[in-house]
């Protein structure tokens, strides 16, 4: 009786009380995520930028990080056959609840990451994004036909470089107590000015168990900022100087060369 | 080697743009004929959507025909009377072309047209160049042929003007010596500055011919008088899209210019060494590639379904 009760009480509460310590270590081990640099400068010469994304996490668990903006709306044309022979934007497509930059690292592929349930709910993957996105769109041609619209969005926004999936492209170095990890983000120059989240996403057994974010933002500086204010909010002004620059620099050469610049 | 454009939202090899402001201007240089109608389509296949490489291009051509005015008017080879009558119907046509624009962008037509424009202009362009430059190396190679055409053009021409003479306000031209309705030049103005929006070319291409074989003006006065009225055409295009359409990247027209304008006076000291009915067949083939290569783009599967709202 006095056995049974050590076997089937004490043994294993002294167990628990022994890995309690290991098991409070591991939760207390948070998910961290910092971004070098935390602020993207468009200036003259900006071709986009590298990102370096780091942090550290439970020793064995997989990661994700989503690099991306709030959901929104966004419009287009969409192309169509004129006349059945020629090509041209034949019409306007809305589509809704889509990031306007959505940028996936992760330590695995999606699949081996997240089954498809989890994928949805934790917006993982261009097949969460397009079960999220709704199309808007007064064409019969394409209402009859979502999926294939969406997959054109899809296929439209990587051509910007503006949605991208790097599958196994996060290192990491195993710790004693701890892992670390890092990913390289290759930042699009099409990547409109504003403030863009990284969210870093620790998986253990199939499920999303810890989250870390971290912001940053883009913005223009300098002259590429002064002459985008310009053009937008003083158009006449902006007008009247790209005339007198234009002119002055035709003068200028004319009179350097006395033989007159490339005629129309 | 990059530059961020603020416009166009694109990052582009300077040194790429330089050097197709290079080419084009050689190009000017070399052919005596305008860059605009090659310019456009160039910055379209690198990527600058069609609404801004046309209205970058207007920009540039201010410069460039700045240029060019100026030395033809210390040769006293600018008719300012023709010139401003040009300019009053190009001022029209600027208005009217920017205006079909701004309704097209709205609509998604815009990119459309301005491809169609482009095929059936540079289409017919470039076939007249090659069969008339095919023609004169057939006749060059054939003594009778140049003796003959010798005596042709000894001979006087006879003016008939048969409709031309008979609309009002006919008016006196004293630099060209010919006498037109003020009507004539101002509709050509309009027809021209129509397609100096769409196209976003000075038209001189257009100009140039009309004012030789319609207006008759003598060919020294021409290139002065056409470049005069395409600077202000121009001007006026360029701040039109600049206020109406908000299209005009002005640090793209700057790296276009510092090639055009050196690629134009290398063009013209090769010009001089080349032989002339060669050179135009050639450049008659490049206008024929330009359009054979916008055809496809029509005809042919866009890779993207779907496009950006308004050309930008």
């Amino acid at each position: 009786m006095c056995k049974s009760i050590i076997r089937q009480f004490v043994i294993p509460l002294l167990a628990a009380l022994l890995f309690l310590p290991l098991a409070t270590v591991r939760s207390a081990q948070a998910l961290t995520c910092q971004v070098n640099p935390n602020k993207v400068d468009i200036n003259l010469s900006y071709h986009g930028a590298t990102l370096t994304v780091t942090g550290e996490n439970t020793a064995g668990d997989e990661l994700i990080i989503r690099i991306g903006n709030a959901a929104g709306e966004t419009h287009y044309k969409y192309m169509g056959k004129a006349g059945g022979f020629f090509w041209m934007k034949k019409g306007d497509v809305g589509f809704k609840n889509v990031p306007g930059v959505y940028l996936l690292y992760t330590s695995r592929d999606i699949e081996h990451l997240l089954d498809p349930a989890g994928q949805q709910a934790n917006l993982i993957g261009y097949e969460a994004l397009k079960a999220a996105a709704e199309m808007e769109t007064a064409s019969d041609e394409l209402n009859g036909n979502e999926a294939r619209w969406k997959e054109e969005f899809i296929r439209f926004k990587e051509h910007q470089n503006l949605y991208a999936i790097h599958s196994g492209t996060i290192t990491r170095q195993h710790g004693a107590a701890s892992d670390t990890y890092q990913a390289e983000v290759a930042w699009p120059y099409q990547a409109a000015p504003g403030t863009y989240t990284v969210e870093a996403m620790a998986v253990r057994n199939g499920q999303v168990v810890e989250r870390s974010q971290v912001e940053f933002t883009v913005g223009r500086t300098g002259v590429v900022a002064w002459l985008s204010n310009l053009a937008f909010n003083r158009p006449a002004v902006y007008g009247i100087m790209a005339v007198v620059v234009a002119i002055i620099a035709g003068f200028a050469v004319g009179m350097v060369f006395r033989k007159g610049g490339g005629a129309h | 080697m990059y530059m961020y454009l603020p416009i166009a939202l694109a990052s582009v090899n300077y040194l790429l743009v330089i050097g197709l402001g290079l080419g084009v201007g050689l190009l000017s240089g070399l052919f005596g004929v305008g860059g605009g109608f090659l310019m456009t389509p160039l910055l379209m296949m690198i990527g600058i959507p069609p609404t801004i490489a046309a209205a970058t291009d207007a920009n540039q051509i201010v410069a460039a025909s700045a240029s060019g005015t100026y030395a033809h008017w210390r040769l006293g080879n600018v008719d300012f009377k023709m010139g401003l009558y040009l300019l009053v119907g190009g001022f029209v046509g600027g208005a009217v072309g920017v205006q079909i624009i701004k309704f097209l962008s709205a609509t998604g037509g815009a990119d459309f047209l301005i491809k169609m424009t482009y095929v059936v202009m540079l289409g017919l362009v470039g076939t007249f160049m090659f069969f008339e430059s095919l023609n004169a190396l057939r006749k060059a190679k054939n003594p009778a042929h140049v003796a003959a055409a010798a005596a042709k053009s000894a001979a006087p021409v006879e003016k008939k003007q048969g409709f031309f003479a008979s609309l009002p306000l006919q008016t006196y031209f004293v630099k060209s010596g010919v006498t037109h309705s003020a009507l004539v030049p101002i509709a050509l103005g309009t027809f021209v500055g129509i397609l100096a929006a769409i196209m976003g070319v000075g038209g001189g291409f257009l100009m140039v011919p009309v004012m030789i074989y319609m207006l008759r003006m003598p060919m020294h006065v021409v290139v002065g008088t056409s470049l005069f009225q395409i600077m202000f055409t121009c001007m006026e295009v360029t701040f039109l899209q600049c206020t109406s359409n908000k299209t005009v990247d002005f640090l793209l027209a700057i790296l276009l210019l510092l090639g055009s304008v050196f690629g134009a006076q290398i063009g013209t000291i090769l010009g001089k060494k080349l032989h002339g009915d060669q050179l135009k067949i050639l450049l008659a083939i490049l206008v024929l590639a330009v359009t054979a290569k916008i055809v496809l783009e029509l005809v042919m599967e866009p890779s993207m379904m779907l496009a950006m709202k308004g050309g930008h």
